[in-house]
């Protein structure tokens, strides 16, 4: 079992990882005790390339009250090669070059005690 | 399991209020007594919808300081949280507690109050409906989930961006016939596409507003509601959630909690779409109302945004959607919207909808869509 805080530790490190089911070879990203597919319990760790497509985006133009000063930026949801998706904040990509279809690839980005997840250029 | 009627009906005007979202809901519930004509020593139990309480009036346990608003402190009160499906829930849940014999009379309701704050933390307290380590540490507003999921509808479906402002006109247009409604104010396609973008490529008359307030439902037995004047009769309802997570979801341009809670409701009614005369849907983003209608069954996926445009959806049109106006005009009180639904459905059936009523409604629908697509209710009601 991978935890969130195992997940993003790894991701500050630069490396995405999901969770295959060695039962029926369901993808999945973690946390998930059973498979949703199967609902067995035998999850194993696989390194995920961090390439992927915009599968979707948008640009927030009226942010929450603490994103208030990075608006306007772009999320994106990216296809990984592997086929299991991430929501991801869009970075170093103009926001008019945006479009369905366009490679990315997975950028880790650090604030301070956090990480989330961002795709830049492919 | 035991026959269960709507007996009553009340709503607040919404809009902006200056009283609590207690205040709010005993309005309405009040209102609803009175139209069912039971008194308030009747009702046996309290399901409540709010959301955003905690945030915006500092107020948990919202569903007691409710019901002792309105007078009923020791009725058994439950509070519903399943984001905007909140009232929904707890409708079906007071007719479970009917329908199995525990109850006679029950009460449902709910309300909101978000005008009090400014719309930035409004925008930050509706993002909590979203996962908040994944999703809301980028940065993302409910205007962004569904403007996702617009971008993947028009990649799929080749939906526009004017098929879009259509349901926005529509509902601006059946809303001017309601006079509870927040917007009573026709706009133009024109309007739409030319208002500032908040979510590309959703624009400002794409998204419905912040609204404060309330919603209540008399629910009761068949012995009780054969005494009523004016039973409906409760066909379904039914409820089904899906993956919490946007990136768990492997379809942006479909919702399956809807059409996993349309079928459970159909089979229980026993009849298909095609039987339905009038709809109440979620149209918290005109996106929401094109891929809803959809997933109803309706019309065929990817037809949705053709429907809106050809105006089969409007008041006089081969199926009319949100005749109150919906969330986009009417407005949407998040923990009252379910209730509000049922209330217009209610009010369609029979037959008192005055300039907005589908002739002849005899059977119709509502769908309640809670926070990232993860919960929708659906259900159906019918007449004698």
């Amino acid at each position: 079992m991978i935890h969130l805080q195992h997940f993003f530790e790894r991701a500050r490190a630069g490396e995405l990882t999901g969770v295959r089911c060695r039962r029926c070879g369901e993808l999945a990203i973690p946390p998930k005790e059973f498979c949703p597919a199967c609902h067995e319990r035998a999850w194993e760790p696989v390194p995920l390339s961090g390439e992927g497509t915009i599968a979707s985006f948008t640009v927030i133009r009226i942010p929450p009250r603490a994103w208030a000063s990075e608006a306007p930026y772009a999320i994106a949801a990216v296809q990984l090669r592997e086929g299991v998706s991430l929501l991801g904040r869009i970075v170093d990509i103009p926001l008019e070059r945006l479009a369905v279809g366009l490679p990315v690839r997975f950028r880790a980005l650090v604030d301070r005690s956090q990480t989330a997840v961002g795709f830049g250029p492919s | 399991m035991r026959k269960v009627a709507v007996v009553g009906v009340g709503v607040t005007k919404f809009g902006k209020h200056d009283r609590t979202s207690a205040e709010l809901f005993a309005e309405a519930a009040v209102e609803a007594l009175a139209d069912a004509d039971l008194s308030p020593g009747a009702v046996q139990a309290l399901y409540y919808g709010n959301v955003v309480g905690s945030e915006t009036e500092h107020q948990l346990h919202t569903g007691p300081q409710a019901a002792s608003v309105l007078g009923i402190p020791t009725v058994p009160t439950t509070r519903m949280e399943t984001a905007c499906a909140s009232s929904h829930a707890a409708f079906r849940h007071a007719v479970m507690e009917i329908a199995s014999g525990v109850s006679e009379v029950v009460l449902v309701g709910g309300a909101e109050r978000v005008l009090n704050v400014a719309t930035e933390d409004s925008t930050e307290y509706f993002a909590y409906a979203s996962d908040a380590r994944w999703e809301q540490s980028l940065g993302l507003t409910f205007p962004g989930v569904f403007a996702l999921i617009a971008r993947a509808h028009m990649a799929r479906w080749g939906t526009t961006e004017e098929q879009m402002a259509a349901v926005a006109v529509k509902n601006h247009r059946h809303g001017v016939l309601n006079p509870k409604a927040q917007f009573r104010k026709e706009i133009t396609v024109e309007q739409v596409l030319r208002s500032p973008l908040v979510a590309d490529p959703l624009k400002l008359y794409d998204c419905c507003p912040f609204t404060d307030g309330g919603a209540a439902l008399v629910l009761a037995s068949e012995e009780v509601a054969r005494t009523r004047r004016r039973p409906v009769w409760v066909l379904a309802s039914a409820a089904a959630s899906d993956a919490m997570l946007i990136h768990d979801k492997r379809d942006l341009a479909r919702v399956p909690a809807t059409e996993r809670a349309a079928a459970a409701a159909y089979r229980q009614a026993g009849l298909g779409p095609e039987a339905v005369d009038v709809v109440e849907l979620h149209d918290c983003f005109t996106i929401a109302e094109i891929v809803a209608t959809e997933g109803l069954g309706l019309f065929e996926p990817g037809m949705g945004g053709v429907a809106a445009e050809r105006g089969w959806t409007s008041l006089g049109g081969k199926i009319p959607v949100n005749p109150s106006g919906g969330l986009k005009a009417k407005g949407h009180p998040i923990g009252a919207t379910g209730a509000a639904q049922i209330a217009e459905v209610v009010t369609q059936l029979r037959g008192e909808a005055g300039p907005r009523q589908v002739d002849g409604a005899r059977t119709g629908l509502t769908h309640t869509l809670g926070g990232n697509t993860a919960t929708v209710l659906v259900s159906l009601f019918g007449r004698e």
